[in-house]
């Protein structure tokens, strides 16, 4: 079998027609490797220089009242992801900054995509483009005719003859293909690492690990069957025509059948829907603002009889502070229950878009690719739930400087000093560790290892019927 | 060393041969002549096990080729009308690679030696195969089967499209291999070839051996008369 790998591979060497579009294929990749990292090396600096313009800003407040600072607020920068330099998944489209303030919670805004000025069907040129749609189809042209041609030019009866069993020839050729594959993509994770030497970490290495074992069994999918349609047909114009319709039945109409279809069993609310929901659940809730409201002043008989006294006046703390973070668990508790839904419609779409990996193995690359590096849905999810936690925390802090820091109910007009402003911490982004989250993409690595199977047995069963003859 | 015994094969309905007899001694050369569709390919592609007859018995050096193929292949060495090589490699790569499939290793000197015996001048031998002539091509053919010391060597219709010059040093090649003890069947059209090459002759004809004969007992045109008059009959 090394003798047919390494003679597959002489041609390859040997092709110029092969060698120049490799080349120039090489070339686009490396060149998208290195636009990646560029842009992501400045959106990270701009994100830091505007992290740092915003922290400057709080941190320089001199003196002002905790409610107006809450207002005042902050925003967040959601921080660029080093491997998405691969892969940037959802990432263009979700927006990057986030206005923390008190009362609402903000959407996250400024998406890249939004700001472009040519949307392209399959996105920007990323590493990612490449492997999954061309360097596929590169791999269906290489392997569409290596069996075939043999078939036709009649070596293959002088291989068997020499000894060599169809099933060894025809496994040798779909790894001659395959490795193809395996080198593109390796020179490309070669690339990046060395670009980021001193960024990897074990998280990156694993994630990077997972993603090109991905990538791997899909390559030797797509080379198998290929080659195995070269087997079985007649001619190598059929197993083209064969492989090509596949590439696009599974990378362009069954993705988006399948999502269409999962969207619509598993339906999010619309915008509209999901904030006049969230608008009518808070109007059930306590006003912070308005002290005439009857669960203010519930809530204000509640904590004079726990201080024993008659009126808020009485009270050794500011009840306007109280109150308006009795106000803001409220709101907490309708995000959470609304929220919580959405994020639970996504799971269930993501579940569902998951089984798709049963008819397509490309959903379950697709899927595996932006998990693996940190740029799918569910680790945006898990930014915008930390950026809500900070939230809490830093309104909480502020609603209690006002509450307990010295100043009496209804007095609007106390601030606090540049001190306490500097002691509220900033935000601190902890990245999802794959350890966290490879749970949710072990369906789809077993997928592609089924798939892997499944091409494994029809090279198998299905080389015991080609005619050599 | 070669035994056919009432063989026959049909495809759907067609019969391909029919109740087909033919032995070949070792140092024996059989040519096989008919018109297209006779049978010739047929009986080749049975030989080497890549068909199965519908009834009687294939064998080589009495091993049935329907049931031990890869035993009866190993003693086989088979030179197509076209012998199409990989391009891209040299003469010399291309012996190396198939002996190499075959599980032989031989040095390059070695490879030369084979291809020098078999008839490609040296200064051929590190060329690419795509600048070869189809006269170059079957000598390399023939270098593959010989380094893989086969016992029978089967041609299917080796002269076609050769040049006098090429077609007559594969006589002699196939000749001078026939003295070292191999044992030839040759299927063609070239009826003065295959009286020149061969010891016996076969005529074949929708898939019957109509007639077998020792070529030093007719002379060509003899051969030729015959042949037409089986042909038209």
């Amino acid at each position: 079998m090394f003798q047919i790998i390494k003679n597959e591979w002489r041609f390859l060497v040997r092709s110029r027609i092969f060698l120049g579009i490799s080349i120039a294929f090489i070339s686009i990749m490396l060149l998208s490797v290195f636009l990646g990292n560029y842009q992501t090396q400045k959106q990270a600096q701009t994100h830091q220089n505007a992290k740092d313009h915003v922290r400057q800003q709080w941190v320089s407040i001199d003196e002002m009242n905790p409610h107006s600072a809450a207002h005042y607020g902050t925003f967040i920068f959601k921080p660029s992801n080093l491997l998405s330099n691969l892969d940037e998944g959802v990432n263009s489209v979700t927006g990057n900054v986030l206005r923390v303030e008190g009362h609402v919670q903000n959407e996250i805004v400024h998406s890249e995509a939004s700001q472009m000025q040519a949307v392209s069907r399959f996105g920007k040129l990323k590493p990612s483009l490449l492997l999954q749609y061309i360097v596929p189809l590169l791999l269906v042209f290489l392997a569409f005719n290596s069996v075939s041609n043999e078939k036709q030019s009649g070596r293959l009866k002088l291989l068997v003859l020499q000894g060599a069993k169809p099933l060894q020839i025809i496994l040798a050729k779909t790894l001659s293909v395959w490795l193809y594959g395996m080198l593109l993509l390796s020179l490309i994770l070669f690339v990046y690492g060395l670009l980021n030497l001193q960024s990897l970490t074990a998280d990156i290495l694993a994630r990077t690990g997972l993603f090109f074992l991905s990538y791997s069994l899909y390559y030797f999918i797509i080379s198998g069957l290929t080659v195995f349609f070269s087997a079985r047909w007649q001619n190598a114009t059929l197993a083209l025509t064969s492989m090509l319709g596949i590439w696009i039945i599974w990378t362009i109409f069954l993705p988006n059948i399948l999502m269409s279809s999962v969207e619509k069993w598993h339906e999010l609310p619309s915008r509209n829907e999901f904030q006049t929901a969230m608008k009518e659940d808070r109007s059930k809730g306590l006003d912070g603002h308005n002290p005439t409201d009857k669960r203010s002043l519930a809530l204000k008989e509640k904590v004079l009889k726990e201080y024993g006294v008659d009126s808020v006046s009485q009270l050794p703390i500011n009840f306007d502070g109280m109150r308006m973070q009795a106000d803001e668990d409220y709101g907490n508790s309708v995000w959470d229950k609304h929220f919580g839904n959405n994020r639970s419609v996504l799971q269930k779409q993501k579940q569902s878009f998951q089984l798709g990996g049963i008819v397509n193995p490309f959903i379950s690359l697709q899927n595996t690719s932006m998990g693996f590096m940190a740029s799918d849905n569910l680790h945006h999810q898990e930014f915008l739930l930390q950026v809500e936690n900070y939230r809490r925390v830093f309104i909480k802090m502020l609603n209690d400087k006002q509450t307990y820091g010295g100043s009496k109910t209804g007095d609007w007009g106390w601030k606090i000093d540049n001190a306490f402003f500097k002691s509220v911490p900033d935000f601190d982004y902890q990245p999802t560790q794959i350890s966290a989250v490879i749970s949710k993409y072990i369906l789809d690595v077993i997928l592609l290892f089924l798939w892997t199977i499944l091409v494994v047995a029809l090279i198998v069963f299905g080389t015991k019927k080609i005619k050599i003859v | 060393m070669i035994q056919i015994q009432n063989v026959s094969k049909s495809f759907k309905s067609e019969l391909a041969v029919q109740n087909l007899n033919l032995e070949v001694n070792k140092g024996e050369i059989l040519g096989l002549l008919g018109a297209n569709g006779a049978g010739k390919s047929t009986t080749i592609n049975m030989l080497l096990g890549f068909l199965q007859p519908d009834s009687g018995n294939v064998s080589i050096n009495s091993i049935d080729t329907s049931k031990n193929a890869q035993d009866t292949r190993k003693l086989i060495g088979y030179i197509p009308e076209n012998v199409n090589l990989y391009p891209y490699l040299s003469g010399l790569e291309n012996l190396d690679y198939f002996c190499k499939l075959a599980g032989l290793n031989y040095s390059k000197t070695e490879l030369e030696d084979y291809l020098t015996s078999c008839g490609l001048a040296s200064d051929a031998h590190l060329k690419k195969v795509s600048g070869y002539s189809k006269g170059m091509r079957q000598k390399v053919g023939i270098a593959i089967a010989y380094a893989k010391k086969a016992k029978v060597y089967l041609l299917d219709e080796p002269a076609s499209g050769l040049d006098p010059l090429a077609s007559n040093e594969l006589s002699l090649l196939l000749q001078k291999l026939a003295s070292e003890g191999a044992t030839i069947i040759m299927a063609s059209h070239d009826i003065f070839r295959v009286r020149e090459v061969c010891n016996r002759i076969g005529i074949l004809k929708k898939g019957i051996l109509v007639k077998e004969l020792n070529s030093k007992d007719v002379s060509a045109n003899e051969l030729e008369t015959l042949y037409l008059k089986f042909m038209q009959n």
